[in-house]
């Protein structure tokens, strides 16, 4: 059954190991994937903890539709305590791995403690096992997958991995599997490396029994019509994500030499066209890969082509896949890079490394931006021009930061709010972020329903938490009101306008619940109502979910899944000192949002900024929809209509 | 099959085919590129865009024609610093 499926809590002190099954009662309340992983980081994180220590714990998550017939269910959740922020870490990369972990018989691998020296969890067919990983350690991300699968005899062993990165304390490394799924924004792989777990492989030859097979197949043709007949995932299966750059570099959504403008200008050459023109010359015609169950495609492949820089770091024709939409941001509207040869050589790196390619971009953006302030100097940088638009210096700090071979690598791999501290002379000013983490490449000053979502993400600055992106669409207000009145009633206004502030909050409130539900799930986000008004959502996912597992949840009970565990992250954050104006561990922007306005861009985006007023208007109303009160604390009656008015007190569910 | 179509589903019939949106926000109207034409113009605001053809009768913006974005921008930007030195000096 795809129900019968287990946790292993793993603790990497002691080496004990317990499997415990999951109850339908808890399947009901938390599903799988990021909703029950949510659950267990609550249980078994201790309050307070220190995120690189042994208190806390990383919990490696398959969704419940991982491994079935339901299109897409290939996403892993990673989720911890994230050291970057000291709050709610958590990720979601595509690839194979958790309906791997499925087929092995787990959903969720929870580990604690910290190993004396380096481990691999080894996940087989019912069976876990904590395993020497002195042959993988110091290993990149993709010579590590193919050391484990060489030294157990296995090529179709799928892994999570952490890199070199994370190995050397950088607080924002990445969970990685395959050749550039990443488990970003999570600090998954900091924790990893800070309990010496070098990653967690599994190989699985468990069936998963479907419910209703004949029914799952036959609903499939409706929705798989449904998902790649809509006109962005045929775009995304033909660019990948840097699709959505033609629309953001467009209008000027995009936050430029760090946040001083917010288009990158003359930019022909990093346009998903041109790299959609060099994956295929680089690899050939059929340039386009999948994840488990996926008919997009959205992923490129490439080859990194010989130029003077490919040569000069000693990668040329290296493969990689991507990049994606965030590389493009992260390497080149951030630091005002526009060659293609960089963002394909960053791109590689962060991969290698297993960092996150948003915080690290963002973070020498910032250092870029200190350092043209006059913050920062030649003696700081060891002589390094970090000015913007510099490539070499781009990727030459990649390798600092990732190796933390020098003073200034050092601290930046700190993050920024410490890496300000160490800094001062109010080098904190220039940092944008939300929550210590920084912001992803997109700039919200014309777009406040956008702001908003990434004030409230629950794992700091944020755009797959709770953004209304097809708000960019102007679709007509009778369209919004059949999207975002199902499945509960919504009569409150509605705008198409994306520039405007009504009616935002629901939308944002509406898209935190799909979202949570999708990451239940374990399907893709590029498969429901992230990029596309007519693709799947709660309706259609109960008829998945029925069909592949026999669960019967109405759209409405799914909703309310996706309602206790945003409450459940909510309370952790919360539980880890989040206050709603803390300007390091709020939900609130930085000062340059409200203060300086957008330069670029459309007509109607110049002179643009986030009315401060409004803003702290429209977060009272959000939290008024999720059940808050005017501090964003859930309420007891939330808290009881929920089921969740004894979380503290009661023993761990699972 | 129709009978029970969801909500996203039953919004297929809304989808447009062979056309653009402007990426001007206050405009966002809807512009027709001759097919396989490089750049199209909205015949609202006058704001020009680059176009990629996904594949016959399927475009998307790819970006704005940089000169006449820039100089719009540009002028955009002077009216408000404008604005603001004569509010300034009033003050």
């Amino acid at each position: 059954m795809a129900l019968d499926r287990k946790v292993a809590i793993v603790n990497l002190s002691t080496g004990k190991i317990d499997i415990k099954p999951i109850s339908l009662e808890v399947r009901k309340k938390f599903l799988g994937g990021r909703g029950l992983a949510a659950y267990l980081l609550y249980k078994y994180v201790k309050p307070g903890c220190d995120p690189m220590g042994p208190d806390n714990a990383v919990i490696f998550s398959a969704g419940i539709l991982g491994g079935t017939l339901a299109s897409a269910g290939s996403r892993t959740d990673v989720m911890c305590k994230n050291p970057l922020t000291g709050l709610l870490g958590s990720g979601n990369m595509g690839g194979f791995f958790a309906p791997e972990l499925r087929f092995a018989g787990f959903d969720h691998i929870v580990v604690l403690g910290k190993a004396p020296k380096p481990v691999y969890i080894w996940v087989n067919d019912g069976v876990v096992e904590i395993r020497d990983a002195k042959n993988l350690w110091g290993k990149s991300v993709t010579e590590a997958q193919w050391a484990v699968r060489e030294e157990l005899g296995d090529p179709d062993i799928k892994c999570a991995v952490c890199g070199p990165a994370a190995e050397k304390g950088v607080r924002y490394a990445n969970v990685m599997t395959g050749i550039k799924n990443s488990n970003g924004r999570g600090g998954g792989g900091s924790v990893m490396g800070s309990k010496n777990l070098k990653m967690v492989a599994a190989r699985g030859t468990m069936d998963i029994k479907i419910a209703h097979p004949m029914e799952a197949l036959e609903f499939d043709k409706r929705y798989i019509e449904q998902i790649t007949s809509a006109k962005v995932n045929q775009t995304m299966g033909a660019l990948g994500t840097p699709f959505i750059w033609g629309a953001t570099n467009s209008w000027g959504g995009l936050r430029t030499n760090n946040f001083q403008y917010n288009q990158l200008l003359y930019c022909d050459e990093i346009e998903p066209e041109s790299i959609d023109e060099w994956s295929k010359k680089s690899v050939g015609e059929y340039n386009m890969t999948a994840c488990f169950g996926c008919q997009v495609h959205c992923r490129a492949k490439y080859k990194i082509p010989d130029t003077p820089l490919a040569r000069k770091f000693g990668v040329v024709g290296n493969y990689d896949e991507g990049p994606e939409y965030t590389s493009q941001g992260a390497f080149c509207c951030e630091p005002g890079c526009t060659r293609l040869d960089t963002l394909l050589i960053c791109n590689h790196l962060v991969d290698q490394y297993g960092v996150d390619n948003l915080e690290i971009g963002h973070m020498i953006a910032w250092a870029m931006e200190l350092y043209e302030e006059g913050i920062l100097t030649n003696k700081d940088t060891g002589g390094l021009e970090l000015r913007f638009g510099n490539d070499e210096a781009l990727i030459e700090m990649i390798h600092q930061i990732c190796n933390r071979s020098t003073p200034l690598g050092n601290i930046l791999a700190e993050g920024g709010i410490r890496a300000a501290e160490k800094i001062g002379k109010n080098s904190i000013k220039y940092l944008v972020h939300v929550k210590g983490m920084g912001n992803l490449h997109s700039d919200e000053r014309a777009t406040p329903g956008l702001a908003l979502n990434i004030a409230v993400a629950s794992r700091g600055s944020d755009h797959l938490r709770s953004r209304p992106a097809i708000d960019l669409y102007h679709l007509p207000v009778d369209v919004l009101r059949k999207i975002y009145s199902s499945p509960v009633p919504y009569d409150g206004p509605l705008s198409s306008d994306h520039t405007e502030y009504i009616g935002k909050p629901w939308q944002v409130y509406w898209h935190e619940n799909c979202y949570m539900a999708v990451d239940c799930l374990g399907t893709c986000k590029y498969h429901t109502t992230f990029l596309g008004a007519t693709l799947p959502n709660f309706e259609d996912w109960s008829k998945v979910l029925y069909y592949n597992t026999g669960l019967e949840m109405s759209p409405k009970d799914i909703w309310d899944v996706a309602e206790r565990c945003n409450i459940v992250e909510r309370l952790f954050n919360i539980r880890e000192g989040m206050k709603k104006d803390d300007p390091y561990k709020g939900e609130i922007l930085v000062d340059r949002y409200f203060n300086e306005p957008a330069r670029r861009g459309a007509p109607d985006v110049v002179g643009k900024t986030i009315d401060r007023q409004k803003f702290i208007e429209m977060r009272a109303e959000f939290y008024k929809y999720r059940g808050c009160d005017e501090d964003g604390v859930p309420k007891p009656e939330t808290l009881k209509r929920l089921g969740l008015e004894n979380i503290d007190k009661e023993p761990s569910l699972v | 099959m129709s009978e029970d179509r969801s909500t996203a589903e039953s919004l297929r019939s809304t989808r447009t085919y062979g056309q653009v949106r402007c990426m001007n926000p206050s405009c966002m109207g809807r512009i027709t590129p001759d097919p396989g034409a490089p750049k199209a113009k909205c015949p609202r605001c006058g704001s020009e865009w680059r176009i990629f053809w996904v594949k016959p009768g399927f475009p998307r913006v790819k970006g704005p024609v940089w000169e006449t974005s820039q100089k719009l921008a540009q002028e955009k930007w002077a009216a408000i610093q404008a604005q603001a030195q004569q509010k300034k000096e009033e003050n």
